[in-house]
Formats: C-alpha cells, sequence, structure tokens
C-alpha cells in the first residue's frame, strides 16, 4: 500500500514536473535547500524504521518543517548578506552520510549474520 | 485495511511527489541558460556567461555585415526600384528619428536631479553642466537611443554649459532644477548602468544631490526645435 503510494506519487511528481513552469534563477537556492531537507528526513525516517522507532507524526513534520525553517533560514542569510544556506546544506548533508552509514551497517550485519547461520547449517549437515 | 494505514499512504504519496515536482523544478532551473539575474551568479558562471555572449556579438557582427551587403546590393539593383524606394525612406525615417527631427516614444528611464540647497552649510548640491554631461555620457555608453533634459533634445550639435550658476544652457535655452533627464533604451541596461554600486546615482547621493530613477515602458521624447544648417560644409559628397 505505502509503496504503491510512494509509485503513484513519484509517477505524478515526474508527469507535472517536466511539464512545470520555470521559476526564476533567484528561487534556485531555497529550492535546492528544501530538497536536501527533504532528502535528509527521508533518510531519517528510514533509519528509524531499521531501529524500530519510527513515528510517522514526527516524520511527516519533520519532512515539511524542515525544508520550509531551511527555506527561511536561507532567506534570512539572504538578507543578511551571509551564506547561511550553506550551512544548513553541511548540515543536511552531514546527517545523510551518518543515516546512511547507519543503514549500511544494519544491512550488513544481517547479511553477515545470514552467512554464518548458513555456514552453521552447512557444517551440521556435513556432520551428520 | 485501516483508515490510519491509508491516511498514511496517502501521505507519503503526496510527499513523495512533492519531492519530485520540486526536484524537477529545480534541474529545470539549474540547467536553464536563459539566466538573466546577474547579481546572483557565482563568478564561473558569469564567465561562462561572459563567453557565451562574445561568441553571439561575434555572430551578431557577422549578420550586421551581411545586412550590409544586402543594402549595398539594394542601392545597386536598379531593377528592384521599389525595394529601393522603400528602403531608403525607411532609412530617412530613422535618419529622422536618430537627429532628433521627431518625437519619439519608447521604453526607458527618466532621471530626476534636483539642486539640494542646504542654507548655512557649504555642503549644498547644485547640479552643474559638468554632472548633466556625465550623466548623459553615462546614458550613452549603456544604449541610449534618444535622451531629452527638461525636453531639450540631445543632439549631435546640443550644447550644454553653465550660465550663472545653477541655471544651466542647453540648446541655448537656460534652464533650472529639477532637471529631468529621459532615455530611451533598454531598461535593464539604463537602470544597471546608473545603479551599480559606485556608479553615478550611488556617487551622487553620496554628493547630497537629490536624485532619483525611474523606469517607465512608455516615455515620449520630444523632438529637437530648433533647426540644424549646413553653412560650411560643402555639400558634395567627400570622395576616397
Amino acid at each position: 500500500m505505502i509503496i504503491l503510494a510512494i509509485v503513484i506519487g513519484c509517477i505524478l511528481g515526474v508527469i507535472l514536473g517536466i511539464n512545470a513552469p520555470t521559476i526564476s534563477y533567484i528561487y534556485s537556492d531555497y529550492l535546492a535547500i528544501s530538497i536536501v531537507a527533504a532528502l535528509d528526513s527521508v533518510f531519517g525516517g528510514i533509519t528509524a524504521t531499521l531501529k524500530n522507532n519510527f513515528d510517522f507524526k514526527i516524520f511527516v513534520t519533520g519532512f515539511f518543517g524542515n525544508a520550509i525553517l531551511s527555506i527561511l533560514l536561507a532567506f534570512l542569510g539572504n538578507k543578511l548578506n551571509v551564506d547561511i544556506y550553506l550551512a544548513a546544506i553541511v548540515v543536511f548533508v552531514g546527517r545523510m552520510f551518518n543515516n546512511l552509514t547507519i543503514i549500511r551497517r544494519f544491512y550488513l550485519e544481517k547479511w553477515t549474520q545470514m552467512k554464518a547461520k548458513k555456514a552453521e547449517i552447512a557444517k551440521e549437515q556435513s556432520k551428520e | 485495511m485501516s483508515k490510519s494505514k491509508i491516511a498514511v499512504a496517502i501521505t507519503i504519496g503526496i510527499m513523495s511527489f512533492m519531492m519530485i515536482y520540486v526536484m524537477l523544478i529545480q534541474i529545470s532551473i539549474a540547467s536553464d541558460d536563459d539566466r538573466e539575474e546577474i547579481e546572483f551568479l557565482r563568478e564561473t558562471e558569469l564567465k561562462d556567461l561572459l563567453a557565451s555572449y562574445k561568441e553571439r556579438y561575434e555572430e551578431t557582427n557577422e549578420k550586421i555585415v551581411e545586412a550590409k551587403n544586402k543594402i549595398d546590393e539594394y542601392e545597386k539593383d536598379e531593377k528592384s526600384e521599389e525595394d529601393t524606394v522603400a528602403l531608403l525612406e525607411e532609412e530617412v525615417k530613422q535618419a529622422k528619428m536618430l537627429l532628433g527631427y521627431t518625437d519619439v516614444v519608447g521604453e526607458g528611464v527618466i532621471v530626476t536631479m534636483e539642486n539640494n540647497v542646504i542654507y548655512g552649510e557649504e555642503e549644498s548640491a547644485i547640479v552643474r553642466a559638468s554632472d548633466l554631461i556625465e550623466l548623459i555620457n553615462e546614458l550613452k555608453l549603456a544604449g541610449a537611443e534618444a535622451i531629452s533634459i527638461n525636453d531639450e533634445r540631445i543632439i549631435s550639435r546640443t550644447d550644454i554649459f553653465d550660465v550663472v550658476p545653477p541655471l544651466i544652457h542647453i540648446n541655448g535655452q537656460r534652464k533650472a532644477s529639477p532637471f529631468v533627464i529621459k532615455a530611451i533604451g533598454d531598461i535593464n541596461y539604463l537602470e544597471s548602468a546608473l545603479k551599480i554600486k559606485g556608479g553615478f546615482i550611488d556617487s551622487y547621493t553620496l554628493n547630497n544631490y537629490k536624485i532619483s530613477i525611474e523606469s517607465k515602458q512608455e516615455i515620449t521624447i520630444n523632438k529637437y526645435e530648433g533647426e540644424l544648417t549646413l553653412n560650411y560644409i560643402n555639400k558634395e559628397e567627400v570622395k576616397k
């Protein structure tokens, strides 16, 4: 069900996104940072699922809240002539890498455990 | 299937839709060549842009040469007399507009400069002829096609000089503050040429001048009121 929803959303996004109106280059910084923030939330959600403490409300509020807050911060930075959006990107991408590391370790451990189990089973079978 | 699960699925679907949608918009922005907001570009991007503009410039130059050759052909060709007449008429019309014989309309900017007299202080700013000449030169550099000061058309033979300050002679007429300078040309070029950091408006507002700029889609510039006569130039063309 959820996977179906994701697929439908992605297909709709591609169809509408290709025909989307082009927006002025000024806003590209803000869009980019909101995308990075949303991606960060997605990876955070996956990590939380693996750790078994996934909370849907936290996920949704993080997804939209982070995107909007990062846009506001970038806007403020633009007004103050400080590249705050760079700092936000560093934080978000850093967190994304952290989450990716956790995901990778989780699956690596699973894989090694599976291999070990198989090897044990094979040993027992050969003994018999 | 419970209601909450459906809600979760719909929310996630909407979220993925939004993300992909925004991503595609961003990609289309990033790959868009028609970028005009130069202020927001990085140095390397500016260099790229400059290079592409140089290429375009060269291309356009070639086209100009081609067009000139065509005009030469028309002028030589006796068969297409009607074309030649139309072409010549068009040329005469344009030449008159450029000379200032006709009122012209177009997009452009209006700059207003005013004396800022502060009694009892030495720092009062009075607009001088040299200031106006500087402004006109800036406008011409930015590609202005027609300029007027207080409705006096600036042409090739315009004189601008100080009489008794604060009066200024323009085209033989005495003009006083406020000076309204109208210029027809590309709004972007004209505005940015004047508004650039350390540019004309910056330096003059620093020196206490009252100066304002306003861009309009339609500006009317009056024709030159005087008469242009040739008394000393031989009317025959100089043969090379």
